[in-house]
């Protein structure tokens, strides 16, 4: 019985004070002496990040099993160039789940969308894979010749939305950039303006341009932004960043890696439409909005917000979606290619670039970009290119509906109408009662 | 005597050109041997009046010699006379007067002749012997070869001569040289080299035959610890130490092969590069005894390797500036740092001097006062106190900076810090990576091992410790798993 219970207290001291990771160690070491050497960036990149400081070496993220579609050997090791959120939810496992289930991760299914489709006919391949998948991400292909198992065409790639061999969807490093991998960076609107900018979707330049944008970049310097917990208004309080609104914790709401959980609507289609539950995902954005500003406040922007998506709809995206329908159905387009005719383009940028201005900037309080790069634009080219263009068909239908349109729709009335009326009518009162309807509807 | 000799020039000085052969011949001849009598009785120490005693007098009295026939001819053409009348009007009848042992003319010729071949036979052994000394290969072509003369006086071989590794012994490689010495001086006169010299030289002596005469493989065994201190840009210039245990076995017995199985009798490594330029490799091969061989090759560059690209891997493949050691400007500082002249409490030393001698001057003298002036100028702003009360301190560091400079910047051969990267180990050019990198592979896709462990153990690496690896480890420590690895590694993997 004693050499029982000695043996017993043997084995368990002796697997105690073996070091579980010995092996593993040996390799880890192995990895950091030559990259300390011949990627010394990467390697003081990792040297001062968290990932060193607990413990977390090359090999724990780069290992892979030989089976894998992209593992390849290397000094004495089965290991991948690409690190997946596959990878890194080995540790993150409640970050992997949010992103896999939200919008990001569904970026890279962009093959089918017009936007991949003009791309590649009007551009060519590596037109889309620098420009399109550098954002959206690539469906990474494996090349057997290639050393590290990887095609060049689709690596390296750090798109957001990034399809993996592994199967699992996007790459932590779009935000969390390698090798540092860190919050402050993804917390950072600059991390965000990699993508969400330009004439199509300026995020950057209307959070630049708002009030959020100017009191950020006065006060970034007490953003606590390396700070492990990071709540508005208590961990900071003199600006929110693209995060803040986003995805970071609130006093009530945890960080969500699911970038959607406070979005209403989807200002991204030609017409917007509310988002499922989007009452709740309502809630949710104002409850960061209360971490600084009073109820009224962030009601009364919501209601500023919404008349105005209402409007655009209503006024511009509807009629010229109707409008464009009917020349499809009429088929009055000269060439059969999608965007080889003139006014595809015109409407395209009528939506998808001045339209989304127009409602992002009234979205996130730039003024500019609500009116003059937004509706004043979408207003030009809507009179005196879009409907010109369409009435050069000579067709019927359309020339009736537009006919109709700017007859009938109190908001194009004005086109009828003499300045002086129309003067006085502003000043009365009379024009805006126009635009009423579009409060308050739920 | 002197009267007959005398008698003798003036039969010979026949018209302009023999009195100029005559003069030039008996005084350079009188001045050779003033000069050589001067040099034997240590009078004469000047080095720089080996190169006028004996080269260009011995010269001069060739020339002479051969314009003394010369002018006989002309005047003989000019006058239309006979060789008999002319020695009739120029000498004395007694001297032409047919003798059993030829005239007295005759006789007086032959032992001139004598006294001439054992002159130039003396002369031209001097000659030979005086070319063979470094000092005349240093300084006889000052612009060219200043900058491998001050090299070289400050290398490990300051005391092998330049001929040994450059000429080699026996008669063709004496010609050889002689030959292209004069190409050399045709070169070096109208200013047709090349600055800098381009390097690798490819007309270099088998190095094998060279080395090995001092250096022979079968001594390459063991280990070799080496340590680098580099002296951070902080405020104390405080020492960073890489200690590497070098694998030097060519690996002969125990199959301990290291860093000499390069040359190790039965390896021979051979390759091409691009242009022969032993920089980019386009394909690495090796061949053992039973004729077996494994080539690796860049596939990505498209060339055309020609037989004169291939080369057998010898010993200045790696040891490319095993003399003329132009030093990288930090590795210069830290070595003065290291030996002490460079003083380590003057604050930012490492960092100031770096920026002073990497200054970008027009030239020399541009370089001194700059020196001079990133120095004085900075302890003046930034500490200004510790400056007056230092200032002798201040100024002997300027001096041993401007010194660096001299010695290995050469305006005047265009050689600025980096024109002459050494090839050993990996620090200033691409080295052992030239070869030991992912674009070479076999035909089955392999690559040469370039794992950091190949050829040295790390103690050390940028450590604040000389031997850092090896002591306790910490398991906090961020880079614990790479300390464990590596001091295991030294421990348990040789």
């Amino acid at each position: 019985m004693m050499k029982r219970i000695f043996l017993l207290m043997f084995v368990l001291i002796f697997t105690n004070f073996v070091p579980v990771t010995n092996a593993n160690a040996q390799v880890a070491g192995k990895c950091m002496t030559c990259h300390k050497e011949k990627s010394p960036g990467l390697y003081r990149q990792w040297y001062m990040s968290e990932h060193a400081q607990h413990k977390v070496t090359c090999i724990d993220c780069h290992s892979a099993d030989k089976n894998e579609k992209d593992a390849f050997y290397h000094e004495g090791a089965y290991i991948a160039t690409l690190v997946t959120p596959k990878d890194c939810g080995q540790c993150h496992r409640k970050e992997f789940e949010e992103v896999e289930n939200s919008y990001h991760a569904k970026a890279g299914q962009i093959l089918d969308s017009k936007d991949a489709y003009l791309a590649h006919v009007t551009g060519g391949e590596p037109v889309a894979i620098l420009g399109c998948e550098g954002c959206h991400g690539a469906n990474v292909k494996i090349d057997p010749n290639s050393p590290n198992k990887l095609s060049s065409k689709s690596w390296p790639n750090s798109g957001i939305g990034r399809i993996n061999p592994d199967g699992s969807l996007g790459s932590c490093n779009a935000c969390h950039t390698r090798h540092a991998f860190s919050k402050a960076q993804a917390r950072q609107p600059e991390s965000c303006s990699k993508c969400h900018l330009g004439p199509d979707h300026p995020q950057k330049e209307v959070y630049e341009e708002s009030k959020h944008g100017n009191a950020y970049y006065t006060h970034v310097d007490d953003m606590n932004l390396k700070s492990d917990k990071w709540v508005v208004g208590v961990d900071y309080f003199d600006a929110p960043s693209c995060a803040t609104c986003h995805m970071s914790a609130t006093r009530t709401a945890p960080l969500s890696h699911d970038v959607g959980k406070r979005l209403s609507w989807t200002l991204r289609p030609p017409v917007s439409v509310h988002k499922e539950n989007w009452q709740e995902k309502r809630r949710n954005l104002k409850e960061v909005c209360l971490a600084c500003h009073s109820e009224p406040f962030a009601d009364g922007h919501f209601f500023q917000y919404d008349s105005f998506v209402h409007l655009y709809n209503e006024k511009f995206a509807i009629p010229s979606g109707e409008i464009m329908d009917i020349v499809r159905e009429n088929n009055l387009l000269e060439r059969e290619a999608a965007f080889g005719n003139d006014i595809e383009w015109t409407y395209w940028e009528l939506w998808h670039h001045e339209g989304r201005r127009a409602r992002h900037g009234a979205s996130m309080m730039g003024p500019d970009y609500t009116w003059w790069h937004g509706i004043y634009e979408v207003a030009k080219h809507f009179y005196f290119k879009f409907i010109p263009q369409a009435r050069a068909y000579g067709d019927p239908e359309v020339n009736r509906y537009i006919d109709n349109l700017l007859a009938d729709d109190p908001m194009h009335q004005w086109l009828h109408k003499d300045a002086k009326t129309l003067r006085a009518n502003i000043r009365s009162g009379k024009l805006q009662q126009i635009y009423q309807e579009f409060y308050n509807r739920k | 005597m002197l009267e007959k000799f005398r008698n003798f020039l003036y039969g010979l000085s026949v018209n302009w050109t023999g009195k100029l052969g005559a003069t030039l011949t008996t005084s350079s001849f009188i001045i050779f041997v003033v000069l050589q009598v001067g040099m034997l009785l240590g009078v004469i120490t000047n080095a720089y009046v080996g190169l006028v005693t004996y080269l260009l007098f011995p010269a001069l009295f060739v020339i002479g010699l051969i314009l003394i026939p010369i002018s006989w001819y002309s005047y003989k053409k000019g006058t239309g006379k006979t060789s008999r009348e002319l020695l009739k009007e120029r000498f004395e009848q007694e001297e032409v007067e047919p003798r059993t042992y030829g005239s007295k003319l005759i006789q007086t010729i032959a032992i001139f002749t004598i006294i001439n071949i054992i002159f130039l036979s003396g002369a031209s052994m001097k000659m030979l012997q005086f070319m063979d000394r470094p000092y005349f290969c240093g300084t006889a072509c000052h612009d060219v070869m200043n900058p491998e003369w001050v090299t070289y006086q400050d290398s490990p071989h300051a005391r092998v001569k330049c001929v040994d590794c450059h000429v080699g012994e026996g008669g063709e490689a004496l010609i050889d040289s002689k030959l292209n010495g004069l190409w050399q001086i045709i070169s070096a006169a109208f200013e047709l080299y090349e600055k800098p010299i381009p390097t690798p030289v490819h007309q270099l002596r088998p190095a094998r035959e060279t080395c090995e005469k001092c250096h022979w493989p079968d001594k390459f065994y063991g280990h070799r610890l080496k340590n680098i201190v580099h002296y951070a840009h902080n405020e104390v210039s405080s020492p960073q130490y890489t200690t590497l245990d070098l694998k030097i076995d060519t690996g002969k017995e125990f199959d301990r092969a290291g860093i000499h199985w390069h040359i190790a009798e039965e390896n021979e490594v051979r390759y091409a590069s691009l242009n022969d330029e032993r920089e980019e490799m386009i394909w690495v091969e090796v061949r053992q005894p039973d004729g077996s061989f494994k080539r690796y090759t860049n596939t990505d560059i498209d060339y055309d390797v020609k037989t004169e690209d291939i080369r057998v891997l010898d010993c200045v493949d790696c040891h490319n500036r095993a003399t003329h050691i132009y030093k990288a400007p930090q590795a210069a500082i830290d070595e003065a740092i290291f030996r002490g002249v460079l003083p380590r409490n003057l604050p930012y030393i490492s960092k100031q001097a770096y920026a002073a001698i990497t200054g970008n001057y027009a030239d020399k003298q541009a370089a001194f006062k700059g020196i001079e002036n990133e120095l004085q100028g900075y302890y003046r702003q930034e500490y200004p106190e510790f400056a007056s009360a230092h200032q002798a301190l201040i100024d002997s560091t300027v001096a041993v900076l401007q010194d660096i400079y001299d010695r290995n910047i050469h305006h005047g051969m265009n050689i600025d810090w980096g024109a002459y990267p050494s090839q050993l180990g990996h620090e200033s050019s691409d080295g052992c990576f030239r070869c030991h990198n992912g674009d070479l592979v076999d035909s089955d896709g392999n690559t040469i091992d370039s794992d950091c462990v190949l050829c040295h153990s790390i103690l050390a690496m940028e450590s604040d410790e000389t031997l850092e690896f090896l002591i306790e480890e910490d398991t906090t420590d961020v880079e614990y798993q790479m300390r464990q690895y590596l001091k295991r590694e030294f421990l348990e993997g040789n």
